[in-house]
């Protein structure tokens, strides 16, 4: 009896396991295809085509934002680099022509469009709209950044991002807002308050990690897989710009306390210096820009944008950074033609190179020219007098975005290590008599030029 | 099912076997043990494929979730806005129906609490006399609207009928007199009280003290009164203490069609009184206005920055005739509120309009100041690609073809640096001395009052040097400081395009509206083509003055000018008289004009190169001082200039002179 009854249970539990299995195999698949639209088409394989959710929610949204007169164009950077690869191609396709789904049905979870804020007029119906077509929405919205610089402002918030899901493909809408210094700046995605956390996998977003910032692209109309959208003129200069887009702001709180302890300088000199080292930082911006060559604020300009916002007057010069390995011989003359005359060079460009520019009312530009280490980055210093060298040591550090005197300018994004190890950690104070030769705390000794090398490496004007 | 596993994995299943008809139909097909042998291990491993399947299962939701959390972390801010919004909302739907409600009045003193919540407290001297009314929403208990009408003063008793028409049935009034509030309590103010049911208000008297509560067209649920014993002594102070039963939400709300608008119209009206139609059940006034566009509209990128105070009513009126203009674009308004008043921004968000409120740094005319400064820079870094920016004040109606005028004049910034502004308004330009809406003037004084700033001039110039805090200035009497202006001018038109309303202000009072701006014309003409506007650029407009010296007929300088029959009763003939003038700064005789004309005489307004341009019974009339103005070369040499002499004493010339 006992016997029977065991072969049976056995029977029956092989039964119910099997079923159980298949039942969670379906259960994992289905898990998988909703957190991962990959999971479906993938399986699918050859059956890539117009009915794919990806496509479908992305046709939507293309219906939606062109009724609704919604300014926006595509930067997902999956796609824009696949419409890249074939620029010419979709190019010259027409409207009717596309036979298969090539871009917009690739799997992905995101399909990421930027929203040119300042060409929007109906913000308010557009949400509901949405809603009614089948989209749930999500609003990300914050303090509008441009407030922040200016004494005790508060405004309506501004939308950051939306996201927008339908089935199981989400689209992203990176809202773009127009900054001073004609760039484009998207905030940071946070998710503030009662929020559904895994509304979607936000983690997997390819925008608003951190707030970026963006050359104002230039768009053209394409047909894509029988859709039409705006991209950018030059995708691959978009695409470039991506991973390098990362924006910090000014710390305006901090600058606004630093100048209720000590007092801005609001003589006339000090304006009047201020106004010119401004004007010698755009024109030296725009030529180093003009050239291609990468840079940022550094030493004193950087001290200045970190602690107070802005130039500090008595500085006396404007002070820019550049990886040595972007050093071009053409720097030189395009400072020339400007009108910015060299004043000294010192170094060469396998050691220690630094170039002096004279600007206008007594201003200088020095530019140092950073050599990267396994572990750190240095850039040099020579006395003219004595042919001394020097060494200035600064911890690894990536070039962001920031906004200083109307501008989008790199700085160091480890600006705190950067500025520490440059002035050390009492930065927060005011220092006018500053020695470059003994002061900053990264100053090493580093020998003498050989007599035989000054002429080269010692060039006074 | 990890409770079954170790069932399954139970070893020998023994050696008896045939029994069931299933193992026997089993057996006789292949051999017995190997076959059990294979089922007992393939059920194992299905099961260990189902457990292991399952583990899988469990660890990859833990890490979805866990992944979807990681960084977006909630913000703190968070918590604090939360707790800001709690007390309203316990308010509103707790299970307590009733708001406790105490009302004082005396004749220093009044108060109203609201469940212990002091909404009104007025124990200041000499100020805030006559009658105190609160309206509160039936639903909430949220006090919706203060106002306090000095009935002791002619006028006041009918803005209270106004505004007590314009409250909503069903609202809950209360009133409290301080001081004296019957002296000009009017019949129409009475029958008014009765009608909402009071006994006393009627029958108010001479410093008598009252406090009321009651609900807009029902029941009175509280009143106060004590008599005045003598002329000379006031009532007993009285303190009224009542419940007011509070009503459902939804009986306080109109039933509006739900729409986007109507959602802001809801949002509004739940939350303030005192707007009249605009929240009428029936047929509301629309807030949406839609006026044409214009062709080739050069100013639709501009943004426009009102600057407001804590004068919503005026921001209402404002904000809907510049909604009103041809060719605004809402979305390029911001209004900017000085100081952290809800009201305004409540108004704000009615017209569905960006708004910033700006925290109070300094007093008074500094404060102004440094809130006009925070409201520029803010605007030009909110509209980056600005080259311009147009600037409003809360208390302007704007005329129909404001952006018009612009959008035709707007190209002489750009193309004439000896320009200042552009401003819509003519100091100048009363009824009985502006006539032609297309004519356009060259002014060395700055009007403001609706005006266009060139971006490069306020970056360049006047961001980096206005005036600190400290600086108890004006911030339009800076910029119109020499060093600031340095000889350059501002475009206007002869008929302003737009109107000061405004008669509660910082520098403004009643009696210096009515005499000064009460008078003043304002275009109501849509679509004015303005005329010649190529002819306003610098040496352009020298041709002009010529041209029109030239050819205008000089009056006889032997009548008086302040004479009515000095000009001619003729119609658009061109007129031109001279005055003494002896220095660039010397305007005796023509400050004395001035207030024979009367027009503005505070200081010197409208003039270009000692000339003046006005029209005077529907003439063109021209005044040029003589000699210092560049046009006394056109003085015929027989004629005198005139002289008027100043009055021998300092009248009592009315508080300031300045228009913010």
């Amino acid at each position: 009896m006992s016997r029977i009854n065991k072969n049976v249970i056995l029977a029956v539990l092989t039964l119910t396991s099997s079923a159980f299995l298949l039942f969670q195999l379906y259960y994992y698949k289905h898990y998988l295809s909703a957190k991962n639209g990959a999971g479906v088409s993938k399986s699918k394989g050859s059956r890539i085509g117009f009915d794919s959710t990806q496509w479908r929610a992305v046709k939507k949204f293309i219906m939606l934002t062109s009724s609704q007169n919604v300014p926006v164009f595509l930067i997902d950077p999956l796609i824009l680099e696949l419409i890249n690869k074939d620029f010419e191609q979709v190019k010259n396709t027409s409207h009717g022509s596309t036979s298969e789904c090539k871009f917009f049905c690739v799997p992905r979870d995101f399909t990421a469009f930027a929203l040119r804020y300042h060409l929007w007029k109906n913000e308010e119906g557009w949400f509901r709209i949405a809603e009614n077509m089948g989209f749930q929405c999500l609003k990300i919205e914050s303090r509008d950044p441009r407030l922040d610089g200016i004494d005790s402002l508060f405004g309506t918030e501004i939308p950051l991002h939306y996201i927008c899901r339908l089935a199981s493909h989400a689209i992203h809408v990176v809202v773009f807002h127009e900054r001073s210094g004609n760039y484009l700046w998207h905030g940071h995605l946070r998710l503030k308050g009662p929020v559904d956390r895994k509304f979607v996998p936000f983690r997997k977003l390819q925008f608003g990690r951190y707030p970026g910032a963006f050359d104002r692209p230039e768009l053209q109309q394409i047909t894509v897989d029988g859709l039409e959208v705006l991209i950018p003129k030059d995708p691959m200069h978009f695409l470039e710009e991506i991973p390098h887009s990362r924006f910090i702001e000014c710390r305006y709180k901090e600058a606004r306390a630093f100048f209720q302890q000590y007092l801005d300088d609001n003589t006339a000199e000090a304006m009047a210096f201020r106004k010119s080292a401004k004007e010698l930082l755009q024109l030296a911006a725009r030529t180093l820009q003009k050239l291609g060559v990468r840079f940022w604020l550094s030493s004193g300009t950087c001290l200045g944008w970190y602690r107070q916002c802005n130039i500090i007057p008595y500085s006396k010069d404007v002070d820019l950074g550049i990886f040595v390995q972007d050093y071009k011989s053409d720097i030189i003359s395009a400072f020339q033609d400007v009108g910015l005359p060299l004043k000294h060079k010192f170094g060469k460009v396998e050691d220690s190179l630094e170039l002096s520019f004279q600007g206008k009312d007594d201003v200088k530009l020095d530019i140092f020219f950073f050599y990267e280490e396994t572990d750190h980055m240095w850039n040099g210093g020579t006395q003219a007098k004595t042919g001394k060298k020097f060494k200035y040591l600064f911890p690894k550090f990536t070039l962001c975005w920031t906004e200083f005197v109307d501008m989008k300018i790199h700085v160091p994004c480890e600006t705190i290590d950067y500025i520490e190890a440059n002035y050390g950690k009492t930065w927060k104070i005011p220092v006018k008599t500053w020695d470059w030769k003994r002061s900053p705390p990264n100053v090493r000794p580093n020998g003498v030029w050989p007599i035989s090398e000054w002429d080269e490496v010692i060039q006074l004007y | 099912m990890d409770d079954w596993t170790p069932s399954s994995l139970i070893k020998p299943f023994g050696a008896r076997k045939k029994r069931s008809w299933y193992l026997t139909w089993k057996y006789k097909l292949t051999n017995q043990r190997a076959l059990r042998r294979f089922c007992q291990t393939g059920a194992v491993l299905f099961l260990l494929v189902t457990v292991i399947v399952n583990i899988k299962l469990i660890l990859d939701t833990r890490r979805a979730i866990s992944e979807a959390n990681g960084d977006w972390e909630p913000e703190q801010d968070y918590d604090e806005t939360l707790g800001r919004l709690e007390p309203s909302r316990r308010r509103g739907s707790g299970p307590r129906r009733v708001l406790d409600v105490e009302v004082y009045s005396s004749r220093s003193k009044v108060y109203v609490a609201v469940d212990g919540t002091t909404v009104l407290e007025d124990e200041a001297r000499e100020q805030g006399r006559g009658i105190h009314v609160i309206v509160l929403n039936q639903a909430t208990g949220h006090v919706m609207a203060k106002r306090v009408f000095d009935t002791y003063s002619p006028h006041e008793d009918e803005a209270m009928v106004l505004f007590l028409n314009m409250v909503a049935p069903g609202r809950v009034l209360i009133c409290t007199v301080k001081d004296e509030g019957s002296f000009h309590l009017k019949d129409t103010a009475k029958a008014l009280l009765r009608s909402l049911g009071s006994q006393a208000g009627p029958a108010l008297g001479w410093r008598d003290t009252w406090a009321f509560v009651g609900r807009k067209g029902g029941p009175v649920l509280g009143e106060k009164h004590s008599k005045s014993p003598a002329l000379s002594s006031w009532g007993d102070p009285v303190l009224l203490k009542t419940d007011v039963p509070l009503s459902s939400a939804e009986e306080a709300e109109c039933h509006w069609a739900d729409t986007e608008l109507n959602r802001r119209r809801r949002r509004f009206c739940s939350k303030v009184e005192g707007y009249g139609s605009v929240c009428s059940c029936k047929d509301p006034t629309p807030i949406e206005f839609s006026p044409d566009p214009l062709p080739d509209n050069k100013v639709l990128n501009v943004p426009v920055a009102v600057i407001a105070g804590n004068r919503p009513n005026y921001l209402y009126r404002m904000l809907r005739s510049l909604l009103s203009a041809q060719g605004v674009s809402p979305q390029m308004i911001t209004v900017f509120i000085d100081g952290y008043y809800e009201e305004p921004m409540d108004v704000v968000a009615l017209f569905g309009l960006r708004g910033i409120q700006h925290t109070p740094i300094s007093i008074k005319n500094a404060r102004v100041s440094q809130h006009y400064k925070a409201s520029l820079t803010a605007t030009f870094n909110l509209f980056p690609e600005a080259r311009f920016a147009v600037v409003l004040e809360e208390d302007l109606d704007i005329a129909v073809d404001f952006f018009s005028f612009l959008s035709q004049s707007i190209h002489l910034l750009e193309e004439d640096d000896s320009l200042y502004c552009i401003s819509a308004w003519n100091d100048q330009g009363y009824e009985h001395t502006a006539e032609d809406p297309a004519l356009l003037y060259r002014v060395e004084t700055m009007p403001g009052l609706g005006w266009v700033l060139r971006k490069s001039l306020y970056k360049e110039e006047l961001e980096p040097k206005w005036p600190t805090p400290e600086k108890l200035w004006d911030w339009d009497m800076w910029m119109r400081m020499p060093e600031q202006r340095r000889g350059r001018e501002c475009i206007i038109p002869d008929v302003s395009r737009s109107y000061h309303f405004g008669i509660v202000g910082l520098n403004m009072n009643g009696y210096f509206h009515e005499a000064y701006f009460k008078k003043h014309k304002f275009n109501t003409v849509p679509g004015v083509q303005l005329r010649n506007v190529d002819s306003l650029k610098k040496e352009a407009y020298e041709a002009e003055i010529h041209r029109l010296l030239s050819e205008a007929e000089v009056l006889d300088h032997s009548k008086n000018p302040c004479e009515d029959s000095f000009l001619p009763d003729t119609e658009g003939h061109t007129y031109v008289a001279f005055i003494r003038m002896e220095k660039d700064d010397d305007f005796i005789t023509w400050t004395q004009l001035a207030k024979c004309l009367h027009i503005w005489d505070l200081d010197v307004r409208g003039n270009h190169r000692g000339l003046w341009r006005l029209f005077w019974k529907k003439n063109h009339f021209l005044v040029v001082g003589v000699p210092a103005s560049p046009y006394s070369v056109k003085k015929p040499p027989s004629i005198t200039p005139i002289f008027l002499e100043p009055p021998p004493k300092e009248e009592g010339a009315p508080g300031a002179a300045e228009q913010t």
